[in-house]
């Protein structure tokens, strides 16, 4: 590692432990490293739309003579009236054509890959002959099941509330699932961080001495 | 307080003490970590192996340095693996935080291979709005990106010459942190029909079984554990070294092993602290 | 938001909506398409008539059934659980004289959760005005502080007592996710509410602030549609409003027919989608996949 990678990761290295310091208790070095991630962060995304997006998809096709790029230009614009209670109205075009045509286009397609496509995948042989057939069973009962605890046009009575019960316990165990993924996620981020720091200061030790 | 009181009150500050000398300790003094390798990781492997020189697999890179421990790991392995079988790779970023980083694989990578951009890969960039940008690459990748990254037109590029959209993919990897995967099925996959593979972090892994399970993903890579897997098979077959320190995720596994241990251990002691002092009362 | 200066007639207009999505849908479908040299694919991709009749059906029923609300005929929907969780938390408040914590969640005013919670808080301040303790609401978005002031105004008239209502108890916080959740464990800390409500769209500090009330030892209800951060509220609240269960209170809480004949309507949907799924894995197992065909999307 040269000095100036030394130097920049001995930054990032002390911002890790300034970040990690708040498992004790709240203090400025914290508090410092969370404003400069949030200023950082907006400040690069800002950057990064403005080259990527403004600049190439409004200002230079429009420098280029294309003149119909002024019109979501302007529509663009117009978003910017939702800050004033006055002229607020100004800015239902806008919304209009992005919620029109964000729901026109995205209603049919999650309606296609989050439901007729599982419907479809559900459809499953099932029997107690094998014991791919009884999973493919214990799948249907329970996807059932966890329909009827989110069915709220009957009372959880009976058979109905025994069938929502059993659906309850298999969305407990689907969280549990997510919990122990979230568990191995969080671990995996404080892991890399460790590791980090140990690599950086066994150079930093061998740089010294 | 009696004592299982006090052990369902136990001080969080000792359990990250706890937890934290138990990373500390593992990363000084490691060990090996036999691998099991699942389904879902080996069939991506397994597409990408099956790649043949000149054919293109595109990865879409949607995530931001928060995550990265998850999902470099990932993005290094596919890549060196695709440089390896001598496929070409289109690249693109659909996260805002995300460019830089995809610059600096792609640029690191393929030095190591000699690869050239333009005839060996291209690196689209950034564009905001997932939904919109996937939409009109799967027309076109000229609507959203009418030039690379570095501000070169793709009509200039010999490796874009014969690529108009999807259809001329082999298949999209999508490696995200975020929403972006939801967009990849829902478009790419639920409108232009595109053999899609995903990369995502351990947190959302459960979220995407239902899409493996219903063939709109052939393959899931899920968190670190899943980029470690992917990693062991690429060293197996020789893309990527342990000797010129190419497995990330396969280092951290060591500390996922102990402190899932001691996690579990912790979950147990407060479980049996909540149900003795429930029997005392 | 579609006009139609051309029908006169109210009743048609639904229909007439319907009839003109489904027309956007088939113009924007890929079968045709502008960017495309060869324009001899049809207006009509038959290997989707799956999905117009499910398209069909779905918008169908959603609009049966949010003009039967419109016209006042009664739609039944089951009490939710979680309303008596929320009665329960805040009578335990009223009896230790301690404040009710509202959190309505991380987004803005125009996603459909932070409505959700804003439906309940007026339900909420309602029933705080008639126990005469503070009910305090932090607020992460701007644009969501007069909606709240409006709404716990309105639940404090509505059970007689305006006088009692303090705006300053409503309070923007910060725009930060993370400020927010330090701001909002500031006041658990400090103020001690007995009842904390958490309803709305969390994230990542879904945990802090529910961990932070638990060692407060306040009773803890929660509600939000991210299913990432279910787990966390299901271990560290008392009560847990799950997902769609959300939205089916505000809709029981308003009355609202949009939100009443919507539910209604998905509710129909599923019990159609159950029936499906018996039938078809009936006929799978034995070996008639006909049926199950039908369904792949092409």
């Amino acid at each position: 590692m040269g000095t100036a990678e030394l130097i920049w990761n001995g930054v990032a290295a002390f911002l890790v432990l300034c970040i990690y310091s708040f498992l004790y208790k709240d203090n400025p070095f914290y508090k410092f490293a969370e404003h400069l991630v949030v200023g950082v962060s907006a400040g690069y995304f800002a950057m990064i739309l403005y080259y990527n997006a403004f600049l190439p998809k409004l200002i230079h096709p429009l420098l280029a003579g294309q003149w119909w790029y002024i019109i979501p230009g302007i529509l663009g614009l117009l978003m910017w009236a939702r800050f004033s209670r006055k002229y607020q109205w100004l800015s239902r075009p806008t919304l209009g054509f992005v919620i029109g045509s964000g729901a026109g286009v995205a209603i049919p397609l999650y309606l296609q890959n989050y439901v007729i496509r599982q419907v479809h995948a559900t459809m499953l042989p099932v029997g107690f002959t094998s014991w791919p057939l009884i999973t493919n069973l214990l799948i249907i009962i329970m996807v059932f099941c966890s329909l009827t605890y989110f069915y709220f046009s009957k009372q959880h009575k009976g058979a109905f509330g025994a069938a929502a019960t059993f659906g309850i316990w298999t969305l407990m165990i689907g969280f549990g699932a997510g919990f122990g993924m979230t568990v191995m996620g969080r671990v995996a981020l404080l892991a890399e961080r460790v590791v980090f720091l140990r690599d950086y200061f066994a150079e930093l030790l061998s740089a010294l001495f | 307080m009696s004592f299982y009181e006090r052990m369902m009150n136990l001080d969080r500050r000792w359990v990250y003490l706890v937890i934290g000398v138990v990373v500390v300790v593992t990363a000084i003094w490691s060990f090996a970590v036999p691998m099991y390798v699942t389904p879902e990781a080996r069939s991506v492997y397994d597409f990408v192996d099956g790649l043949v020189p000149g054919e293109v697999l595109m990865i879409g890179v949607d995530y931001a340095p928060e995550v990265m421990a998850e999902l470099h790991p990932m993005t290094y392995a596919i890549t060196r693996q695709c440089f390896a079988k001598d496929a070409k790779l289109l690249l693109c970023c659909l996260h805002q935080n995300g460019p830089g980083m995809v610059e600096q694989v792609i640029a690191q990578v393929a030095e190591e291979y000699d690869k050239v951009n333009g005839i060996d890969y291209v690196y689209l960039g950034y564009k905001p709005y997932p939904a919109i940008t996937i939409l009109a690459m799967g027309q076109n990748f000229r609507i959203p990106f009418p030039e690379d990254y570095y501000g070169t037109p793709l009509d200039s590029l010999p490796m874009m010459r014969n690529m108009t959209n999807f259809d001329n993919v082999k298949a999209i990897i999508n490696i995200s942190g975020g929403s972006g995967t939801e967009y990849w099925i829902n478009y790419a996959n639920g409108r232009y029909n595109a053999k899609l593979a995903i990369g995502v972090t351990g947190v959302m892994t459960a979220d995407y079984y239902p899409f493996l399970q219903s063939g709109q993903i052939f393959g899931l890579i899920g968190g670190m554990k899943g980029a470690a897997e992917y990693e062991y098979l690429a060293e197996k077959a020789g893309y990527i070294s342990r000797e010129k320190d190419q497995l990330w995720a396969s280092k951290s596994m060591p500390i996922q092993t102990t402190t899932h241990i001691v996690i579990i251990l912790f979950i147990v002691i407060g479980n049996v602290g909540y149900f003795m002092s429930k029997r005392k009362k | 938001m579609i006009i139609f200066p051309c029908s006169k007639a109210p009743r048609y207009r639904p229909f007439l909506r319907v009839v003109f999505l489904l027309i956007c849908i088939l113009l924007i479908d890929p079968s045709w398409s502008l960017a495309q040299e060869d324009l001899t694919e049809s207006w009509f991709n038959p290997n989707r008539v799956n999905m117009l009749v499910f398209l069909v059906f779905f918008f169908g029923v959603i609009i049966y059934f949010i003009r039967r609300a419109k016209k006042g005929k009664s739609l039944f929907i089951r009490r939710i659980a979680g309303l008596d969780a929320i009665e329960e938390a805040v009578g335990r408040a009223t009896e230790m004289g301690r404040p009710v914590l509202f959190v309505p969640g991380i987004e803005d005013v125009n996603q459909i959760q932070t409505v959700a919670a804003m439906i309940i808080l007026g339900n909420v301040a309602k029933m705080v005005a008639g126990y005469d303790i503070p009910l305090f609401v932090p607020i992460c978005r701007p644009f969501v502080v007069p909606v709240a002031e409006e709404r716990v105004k309105e639940g404090y008239a509505s059970a007689g007592r305006p006088d009692a209502y303090n705006r300053d108890n409503v309070r923007y916080i910060s725009d930060e996710q993370f400020a927010y959740a330090a701001g909002v464990q500031g006041i658990m800390l400090r103020d001690k509410p007995m009842a904390n409500l958490l309803f709305g769209s969390f994230f990542a500090e879904s945990l802090m602030l529910a961990e932070t009330g638990f060692l407060t030892g306040a009773i803890q209800v929660a509600g939000t549609a991210n299913i990432h951060q279910l787990p966390f509220f299901v271990v560290a609240c008392d009560y847990t409003i799950i997902g769609e269960e959300l939205f089916a209170t505000s809709a029981y809480l308003s009355k609202e027919p949009k939100l009443l004949g919507s539910l209604k309507g998905s509710d129909l949907a599923k019990a159609v989608i159950m029936g499906i799924l018996a039938l078809g894995a009936i006929l799978v197992s034995f070996g008639v996949i006909e049926f199950k065909n039908w369904f792949f999307i092409q």
